[in-house]
């Protein structure tokens, strides 16, 4: 069988395309990092590609909210190719920029088909601030996203200025009743962080860190699997390797809870 | 006529922005008001149909899930409204990508001239809040007057039909460029006109020049170009090229120092050559891991077979000083250029910052320009943007408060790059140029942003500096061009690249066209922001986000192909040439025609006398003071003195794992909240080696001898890369030198021959910790005036001078990050040793400074039984011996067991007049005492005969155990507990200070 190819966007200071790129390698495909513009010249066809990933960073700057001008970009260009590439069943991940992006484009939440509607937003944190710090998450397992199949805890970090997630009630609670809710900060037991500071680490309603479309083939989220590609990117590695010098714990897998998330998407093919 | 869209938070959204400006307003001023909502201004200067500003509104400049807008003043509640806008010419970042969204949506470009201008204006509501309230929140808070403009409004006296206003910051100079003869019959005729064009030319350098331009050949070889007397761009090259920022002229001095008195006088020509390139350049021979060093932008290591790794710092510290946020982030992303423009260009792998600022809650009667809190707060900011929107981990930071910064802050910032071994069949390190390659600027356009920044770094902050320097930095664009040239490196397109830094296009172009031994530019062709720069400003305009590159001509329509695809502006504004000429045309007219090597040759060296006065007779003296007998009451305030306690809110503002890289963090620990001694990352991301760096910065021992200021921070530095694995034997160094001014002026600088000194001891101590150590310096860079003269409240400016100040940078291989050690106890029952001698080193202090003593004993090196001790620690960490590794530092043994025990949040029992100790007798020697070369190390139990064998003949004791209990409990000298202390009191007293920031 052949590999999974997948597409990874760069520039206009997208910054996460050799991590997330690697990320996808290590979980099986075939990556080619591939420029907007070279996208929207045509030089490049979405055609050949089964993922496409909106990566991390702060395109345009970010000046005008995160990832309001990328989806306006992409959205004005190829928005055709897109409805295309997600009416063939393929996948696409949105990762911290790139999320935010997939929200203005309309992309997600996705509710029903809809892939025009901005109805959530993610906007800037309650903390006032940029913030770098490892989350851990709960994930939803009756959600139908293909990408966290299988995961039921994860930790994960998050680097972001504009990362709060909010939609009015209504809205959430179609994201609820659709299970489109993947991801919520969580305490390190796995109970939802209730908006506690810095468990929750930007204000998002209901903890929410990253979501799906009704088919879950679409997905959203703030924290950053990619830098968890080895296991020594884990805050807690170095305490760990001690206790697995000791025998007092067994030696970390080979793919990273991390990677895990991307290899579910490959082997979804 | 202009539009104007209005955008702001829906009114049930809580405004982070708008409530962080509140909270600041109570804690910096006790302005207390209700609420403050922020609203975003577009003000669209351009020939658009309302239909299609309206499109704009609602299609990209408006969230509808979250904001409202509106092309009128949007109806919201206030007292007060301050309206924030910048000044006319001031990089406005926001507004850029703002045309590029509308260019693209209504795919057509804007006219010359049209642009988009971004502002705020903040709705004040509360009671009794007055003008003077605003004032202060607009002046103090919310805007600096050298880049921006405010404007307050009642909400009595607000019109919403009128609102803000139009305003539009736009530049319009309505003049011709103009290229000025400059008459040079006497030199003071030339010196007055230096003077009156802000040139700053020394005034020894004023015969050289015009002995020069007299010269007969000279004179002939001018007139077949339609020259006689020199251009004002030719001395504004020069001016640029003989500043001490470009040339070094303090380092290349020639000092006459004495130690004791006139008779015993001896001379050093040139610190540079003497203290660092010449040890460097032997450690170069004997270490064939060190590739290039002390010629390109920054300095080359191995770090495997088939990557280098590239490295760099300096400091941003007068513009910093007068817009925090605009010179530090202009710094940061300054000094990601110099990789960039190292070799053939690496990639960004990792960037570090160090602050130097007056005391955060300072309220003595000095002003400076701004107060250490909010210049803190914008150097913070300025690096967190420059580097986040980078795409670059600052993956490690200092900040250090002191009085004498008050004067001027330092910003350090220090880059990291990698680059393939071999590029296009050639080592990666060397380029070249061929006469017939183009010379392409790449990047951002030039302004008039920058001008005479290298020459105003160069003198002392007074209230008249120009403030036309102050630049801000744009990440956005300069990420563009970094993923642009490294695709066109990698295609082969790159024969020769470097930076455009201090001195712009003068010094990049004057510099490279050394290569080929010529150049002819063309001005003219050069892409300008606006119109009506003159010639010479053109030629040394600092405008940022440029990089000069020779491409062969035949590369030429690839490499701007690729330009086009990465949205990067390059242009070819002249040729490399043999012709040993800097020839500059402007519409074919000649405006400057001088020799290629006019610069290295024929100036007079700088000349310093330098006298060493040793500490005793500077009226220094060990305080008297006598044994305490509250040891936990001591130690918690030591940990939460300023320069101890933790800082966390910093490091948590900037993205330390972007590039996936992440190996040890900033902020380690069971609680992930310690600061590491050193940052470890995996640049490669498919191989297991790892590349650990860290910094020291200790200038508190200089107060008493700058010498062993030196000797200590460069241990420290050292040993930081030691406690997390480093490899001894691969670990470089970058030298940062900060000092006040040198040069001996009786009424001005009364002390300049000690400053002078101290500069030469430092020298000396360098050259010897690296020959000591064999760390080769991979880079360095100096900053030799920092002095202000602040104003007090009677009217009068008094001078305030830094501490001399050296921050070390050491970086290193690790071959294996699987032996990569953290400084957090790990297990209970483990073995804690120290390692190294404690001296009676209490001098320069964080003890004896909590009583505002300096005292005489100041730590000092043993190089030669520290390194034996380093490298069997090395060997300990490589075989897996130790469990947690952490150096001792600022604060002493006291304050860095406790930062053991609150990493791991575990308890230690502590004996400690088993430490090794050297003529020591009390207790509080032992635990503030600050020696140099020791560590703290838990380990196994059960390695414990192994590891012991390994430090036979060294200074190393088991002092103790880790305990699951989580309180630190010493014993000292007559057998009782004089420390008992909880985990989590001695956490509280460390994080308290700034506990709230965020």
């Amino acid at each position: 069988m052949s590999k999974v190819n997948v597409l990874v966007l760069t520039g206009y200071g997208l910054n996460c395309d050799n991590e997330t790129a690697y990320a996808f390698e290590q979980a099986g495909a075939d990556t080619d990092r591939v420029h907007i513009n070279a996208l929207i010249d045509g030089s490049v066809s979405l055609d050949k590609y089964q993922i496409m990933a909106f990566i991390g960073g702060f395109s345009w700057g970010d000046d005008h909210g995160g990832g309001v001008i990328q989806s306006v970009r992409m959205q004005t260009n190829i928005g055709d190719q897109m409805s295309t590439f997600i009416a063939e069943g393929k996948l696409i991940i949105g990762i911290c920029n790139g999320f935010q992006a997939l929200v203005n484009i309309g992309l997600l939440p996705g509710i029903d088909g809809d892939y025009v509607t901005r109805s959530v937003a993610v906007t800037y944190n309650d903390c006032g601030n940029y913030r770098d710090q490892w989350v851990s998450l709960k994930v939803n397992g009756a959600s139908p996203c293909i990408f966290t199949k299988g995961l039921d805890q994860v930790e994960y970090p998050i680097r972001h200025g504009e990362g709060k997630f909010f939609a009015d009630s209504r809205t959430i609670e179609r994201l609820v009743g659709n299970d489109q809710i993947v991801l919520q900060y969580a305490l390190a037991d796995g109970i939802p962080a209730n908006l506690e500071f810095p468990h929750n680490p930007n204000g998002s309603i209901l903890d929410i860190a990253g979501i799906c479309d009704s088919t879950g083939r679409i997905f959203g989220l703030m924290p950053h699997p990619e830098a968890f590609n080895h296991w020594t990117n884990h805050p807690d590695w170095s305490r760990r390797n001690e206790l697995i010098r000791r025998g007092l714990s067994p030696a970390p897998g080979r793919i990273t809870p991390g990677i895990q998330l991307f290899k579910n998407a490959v082997d979804y093919f | 006529m202009p539009n104007r869209i209005e955008i702001t938070l829906k009114p049930e959204l809580f405004d982070a922005e708008g409530e962080g400006i509140r909270q600041k307003a109570v804690d910096y001023f006790g302005i207390q008001s209700a609420a403050i909502r922020t609203v975003h201004i577009l003000t669209i200067d351009a020939d658009l149909s309302i239909d299609q500003v309206e499109m704009l509104r609602t299609r990209i400049f408006t969230n509808p899930v979250t904001q409202v807008s509106s092309l009128a003043s949007l109806d919201i509640d206030f007292q007060w409204c301050i309206w924030v806008g910048y000044r006319p010419g001031v990089k406005d970042n926001a507004g850029s990508t703002a045309v590029e969204a509308i260019e693209d949506f209504l795919h057509s470009a804007l006219k010359p001239g049209e642009a988009v201008y971004t502002s705020k204006r903040y709705c004040i509501s509360g009671d009794g809040l007055t003008h003077a309230h605003m004032d202060t929140i607009a002046g103090e808070l919310l805007a600096n007057d050298i880049i921006q403009q405010w404007k307050i409004f009642s909400g009595a006296e607000w019109d919403p039909g009128e609102g803000i206003g139009y305003i539009v910051p736009k530049v319009q100079l309505n003049h011709v460029p103009t290229v000025t003869t400059i008459p040079i019959d006497s030199d003071r005729t030339l010196l007055a006109l230096s003077k009156d064009r802000n040139l700053a030319l020394h005034p020894n350098d004023i015969s050289t020049i015009r002995r020069y331009f007299l010269k007969q050949s000279v004179q002939d070889q001018r007139a077949t170009v339609g020259l006689s007397d020199p251009t004002d761009v030719e001395l504004e090259y020069i001016s640029q090229g003989r500043s001490d920022h470009c040339n070094h002229n303090t380092f290349g001095g020639l000092f006459r120092y004495t130690e004791a008195g006139p008779d015993a006088v001896e001379v050093v020509d040139d610190l540079f050559k003497t203290y660092i390139q010449t040890p460097t350049l032997s450690l170069k021979a004997e270490k064939p891991w060190v590739i290039s060093v002390l010629w390109d932008n920054a300095g080359v290591g191995r770090f495997d077979d088939d990557h280098y790794y590239v490295i760099t710092g300096e400091t941003h510290n007068s513009p910093s000083n007068m817009e925090a946020y605009g010179g530090a982030i202009t710094g940061i992303v300054g000094i990601y250029r110099d990789p960039m423009g190292t070799g053939k260009g690496s990639k960004l792998i990792m960037g570090s910052y160090g602050f130097c600022v007056g005391p955060r809650d300072y309220k003595g009667d000095l002003k400076p320009r701004l107060h250490p809190r909010r210049l803190l707060d914008g150097v913070i900011e300025g690096v967190r943007d420059g580097g986040n929107k980078s795409g670059i981990p600052t993956t490690f930071g200092q900040v250090l408060f002191h009085h004498g910064y008050l004067g001027k802050c330092l910003v350090f910032v220090t880059a990291l790059g990698i680059m393939p071994a071999i590029v296009d069949d050639e080592p990666s390190d060397q380029k070249h140029i061929v006469p017939g390659d183009l010379v392409i600027m790449s990047g951002g356009r030039v302004g008039k942003d920058g001008i005479h920044g290298v020459t105003a770094s160069s003198e002392t902050f007074s209230e008249t500096t120009p403030a036309g320097h102050v630049q801000i930095g744009d990440p956005y664009t300069q990420k563009k061009m970094h993923d642009f040239l490294l695709e066109a490196r990698d295609s082969g397109l790159i024969r020769f690249i470097t930076d455009n830094g201090g001195g712009g296009l003068s010094s990049s172009v004057g510099e490279s066209a050394r290569f080929s031994n010529g150049c002819r530019i063309e001005l003219e062709s050069i892409p300008l922001k606006y119109d009506g720069l003159d010639q010479w400003e053109i030629w040394i305009s600092e405008s940022q986000e440029r990089m000069t590159i020779a491409v062969a001509p035949e590369h030429l329509d690839q490499f701007l192909t690729l330009s086009r695809r990465h949205a990067v502006e390059s242009t070819v504004i002249g040729e490399y040439t043999d012709s040993g000429k800097l020839h500059i045309t402007y519409g074919g007219t000649t405006c400057a025609y001088v020799d290629i090597d006019l610069l290295q040759t024929g100036f007079p060296q700088w000349e310093f006398d330098a006298e060493w006065i040793p500490p005793e007779q500077r009226g220094l003296v060990e305080p008297v003071i006598s044994e305490p007998t509250d040891y936990n009451s001591l130690l918690l305030d030591i940990l939460s003195r300023p320069n101890i306690c933790s800082t966390e809110w910093i490091t948590r503002q900037y993205d330390h794992e972007v590039q996936g890289t992440s190996v040890i963090k900033p902020l380690v620990g069971a609680g992930r909240d310690v600061n590491s001694d050193a940052s470890v990352i995996r640049p490669v991301l498919e191989s297991e080696r790892g590349l650990a760096f860290s910094q020291a910065i200790i200038p508190m021992y200089a107060a008493i001898d700058a010498y062993h200021m030196t000797t200590c921070t460069i241990d420290e530095a050292y040993r930081r890369l030691i406690s997390v694995g480093a490899d001894p034997e691969e670990i470089g160094g970058v030298d940062n030198f900060c000092w006040p001014n040198i040069q001996y002026n009786p009424r001005t600088n009364p002390n300049g021959k000690f400053k002078a000194a101290q500069l030469v001891r430092s020298c000396r101590a360098l050259r010897e910790m690296c020959l000591a150590y064999g760390i080769p310096l991979l880079s360095g860079k100096d900053s030799m005036y920092v002095d202000g003269h602040l104003q007090g409240p009677y009217g009068e400016t008094r001078k305030v001078s830094a501490l001399e100040t050296m921050q070390f940078s050491t970086s290193g291989v690790i071959e294996d990050i699987d032996c990569c050690q953290t400084l957090d106890a790990k297990l209970d029952g483990d073995l804690v040793y120290i390692l190294g001698m404690t001296g009676n080193e209490l001098g320069g202090s964080e003890y004896y400074a909590h009583y505002d003593y300096i005292g005489t004993n100041v730590p000092q090196v043993n190089p030669e039984s520290s390194l034996e001790l380093y490298r069997a620690l090395a060997t300990a960490i490589k075989k897996h011996l130790t469990a947690s590794v952490h150096g001792i530092y600022r604060g002493g043994l006291g304050v860095h067991l406790a930062i053991v025990g609150m990493a791991g949040n575990l308890g230690m029992r502590i004996d400690l007049p088993k430490m090794p100790s050297e003529n020591v007798s009390r207790n509080d020697t032992l635990l503030f005492s600050e020696s140099a070369g020791r560590f703290i190390v838990t380990i196994d139990p059960r390695n414990r005969q192994h590891f012991e064998k390994l430090f036979k003949k060294q200074p190393v004791a088991r002092i103790g155990e880790v305990t699951a209990s989580p309180e630190l409990v010493i014993t000292g000298f007559t057998g009782t507990d004089i420390v008992n202390l909880s985990i989590e009191k001695l956490k509280n007293a460390w994080q308290n200070p700034f506990r709230d920031l965020r």
